[in-house]
């Protein structure tokens, strides 16, 4: 019966198939990196010192000057802490899923003159944020080392955690970024959209400060189970909770899968528009 | 190989993009239709290169896009086997801020080649832009000329099996458009397809094994070039036609299955002879001799200006030489109904023995070359004029003779010694 199960998967296989023999996606992403950069001296190293200059931000000023403390601890980095571990990821994510939502149009000359395989195209933006990320979270790393932070083995979940939400990042990114090629104002809504999400997410306040009818909504936030998972990881040292990034796995694949007859029935449209 | 079937693409035309969501949502219809391609079906083999001619709106380039996969058909197969890349993606991607070989890599990619690959061939892509040590300098500090001659390159090099050529190849100074031509020709031989779509007729009679002329998104006719030329340029002189009776496409009684030729019906073609200047028909001529070409008609209407042309085509319908009674400044009498006529050319074949074809137009009120108020009767390569050496003058190279003087004389001013 194995075959019936790999034809239920196919809409996910074959989105996947294209990707790894596909050179153009990294060749985007690389140029993602050197375009920014390119004609500055410090080329590619400004990717390093905008995360540095604004996690240090972050951690002094929230933790020394202002003295925010998380409630139940007595760190003065402790704040600064929470903040950059559930911002770099949001940032990561909010990126991924702005940019990935404006793909088809931002790469309109190519795919104008070019066959280009659609559901692949997004990929390159969640290859380079992921660089960025990774960068960010190693200096991150560096930084609580050198602030005396305890580690702990749940660190080594990081990557899991990262995948799930960018998978999710890029089941929403592609899923925006199909019916922005029909209604531009959809951008602005997205832009809009991530704001006031992002408020609807613990990452400057803590989750159990919130009124009881205020964390039932937020529970329903699949940002705010991945949030919560780096703040177990990193804050409280405990195993997340497995039970609701399942839930956001899940969910995700499954719209990759509407995603993908959706794409079926506008292709065509899409190619016309552009 | 290139196999097109039964190729059809409407364009669906929206006042904006979100009405096509509204139609989702409302099931109702909010465009209008609009058909690009109808019903088109042809085939290029291996080593062919197949012409595509037409005016604006045609649907040269929707069949174009369709066959290098931007745009999906909506109904009818294509199948290639092997990559198709086209001119009309030359520089696709490029970064002005980024060097040449950066943008080696990164257009490469774009056409379908692998990273590998590029290693392989940058070198190759490099000598033939020759480029030189530019290539290491962003691309914002090339002239024109080099982004084309580096856009090229990458094409050309990108082994497809089918090659899409849009309008004329101008790419850089003529020495490297003979370049590019040569690597064309190369390309063609080594079992490479190629599409071009021109308006360049001349070239499409030059380039192409076949042709197919498109008008409104259908497929006209399909045949030799030289056919398929003279029935676009019969039909824009149709459009062009300004008079009172309608001009229509008719087939001449030398070639039946080619309707080129177009008459409005109101002049009466008789016949066509050629002499020598004792007034004999004679059945060839030899080169550097002189000939007369008589026409004869009889018209049913008064031509108040009448305008007299001819045209000498080689075997491939290059144009050769073409001129007409109003560029030779010769104001005709009026042409009467009712009274049969002739027409004479007499003119010295200055030719490379060859067969050679003969157009023979009238046309009323001339305004330039091939253009004038009514078009009134056009037959394509009505006779042969075939050109035999003459056992008198030397043989030659070329098309024509421009008989030349050649001297040697010692130079007057010698070098003087140590002055250099």
């Amino acid at each position: 019966m194995k075959t019936v199960l790999l034809q239920d998967y196919e809409p996910v296989i074959s989105l996947l198939r294209p990707l790894f023999r596909n050179p153009l996606i990294f060749e985007l992403a690389k140029r993602d990196f050197t375009e920014k950069y390119s004609g500055s001296t410090l080329g590619f190293i400004w990717s390093f010192i905008y995360p540095l200059i604004n996690i240090l931000i972050y951690m002094v000023i929230f933790g020394t000057l202002m003295g925010a403390r998380l409630p139940g601890s007595s760190s003065i980095w402790s704040y600064g802490v929470y903040l950059v571990s559930g911002l770099v990821p949001w940032t990561a994510f909010a990126n991924t899923v702005t940019r990935s939502s404006t793909v088809f149009l931002d790469k309109k000359n190519i795919i104008a003159k070019i066959h280009i395989d659609l559901p692949t195209l997004p990929v390159y933006i969640l290859i380079s944020e992921s660089i960025t990320f990774v960068v960010t979270f190693v200096i991150f790393l560096l930084i609580m080392f050198l602030t005396g932070f305890a580690f702990s083995q749940y660190l080594l979940l990081i990557p899991v955690l990262y995948l799930i939400q960018q998978v999710f990042a890029y089941a929403l990114g592609f899923f925006l970024g199909m019916f922005v090629v029909f209604l531009r104002d959809l951008k602005e809504v997205v832009a809009l959209g991530f704001q006031i999400w992002f408020w609807f997410t613990p990452i400057v306040y803590v989750f159990d400060i919130l009124p009881k009818f205020a964390q039932q909504v937020l529970i329903w936030n699949p940002m705010c189970a991945i949030v919560s998972a780096y703040h177990d990881i990193f804050i409280y040292q405990r195993m997340p909770s497995f039970f609701y990034l399942a839930l956001v796995l899940i969910g995700s694949i499954g719209l990759i899968i509407i995603d993908y007859y959706i794409f079926k029935k506008l292709e065509k449209d899409i190619r016309d528009f552009i | 190989m290139i196999k097109v079937e039964r190729v059809s693409k409407n364009f669906k035309l929206y006042h904006s993009p979100s009405e096509r969501l509204k139609e989702i949502v409302y099931r109702k219809k909010y465009h209008k239709d609009f058909t690009a391609l109808d019903n088109i079906s042809f085939e290029v083999d291996a080593g062919e290169t197949l012409g595509i001619i037409g005016q604006n709106g045609a649907g040269k380039s929707t069949l174009l896009k369709i066959l290098s996969g931007i745009i999906i058909p909506d109904s009818g197969t294509i199948s290639v086997n092997g990559k198709v890349t086209g001119l009309l993606e030359l520089g696709t991607g490029f970064n002005y801020e980024m060097t040449g070989l950066e943008n080696i890599y990164m257009n490469g990619t774009l056409i379908g080649m692998a990273r590998d690959e590029i290693d392989l061939k940058k070198q190759t892509i490099i000598d033939f832009s020759e480029l030189g040590e530019f290539i290491h300098e962003p691309i914002k500090t090339y002239s024109s000329g080099m982004t084309m001659r580096l856009a090229f390159s990458i094409a050309i090099h990108a082994d497809p099996t089918c090659f899409l050529v849009d309008e004329a190849l101008s790419v850089g100074d003529a020495y490297f458009q003979q370049k590019c031509m040569r690597k064309i020709q190369e390309f063609r031989e080594s079992g490479g397809s190629i599409i071009f779509v021109s308006h360049d007729t001349n070239a499409v009679m030059t380039l192409c094994d076949y042709a197919i002329l498109l008008d409104h998104g259908k497929m006209i006719s399909y045949g030799i070039p030289r056919g398929i030329v003279d029935l676009y340029i019969s039909r824009i002189c149709i459009n062009a036609h300004q008079g009172e009776k309608k001009v229509n496409l008719v087939s001449n009684f030398n070639d039946i299955d080619n309707h080129t030729n177009i008459s409005t019906n109101e002049i009466e073609f008789l016949s066509i002879k050629i002499y020598d200047l004792s007034k004999n028909v004679i059945t060839h001529v030899h080169n550097e001799e002189e000939v007369i070409l008589s026409f004869s008609f009889r018209s049913l209407r008064l031509i108040d200006d009448p305008t007299f042309g001819i045209l000498i085509r080689n075997r491939y319908g290059i144009s050769i030489f073409g001129t007409n009674s109003y560029l030779l400044n010769k104001k005709n009498k009026p042409v009467l109904p009712g009274i049969d006529y002739k027409v004479l050319f007499q003119m010295k074949i200055t030719l490379q023995p060859d067969d050679y074809l003969i157009t023979f137009a009238i046309d009323n009120k001339g305004k330039g070359i091939n253009s004038f108020d009514e078009y009134l009767l056009r037959l394509n390569d009505i006779a042969t004029l075939k050109v035999i050496q003459n056992e008198k003058i030397p043989i030659y190279d070329g098309i024509t003779d421009l008989h030349p003087t050649i001297s040697v004389e010692t130079m007057n001013n010698a070098i003087e010694p140590g002055v250099i």
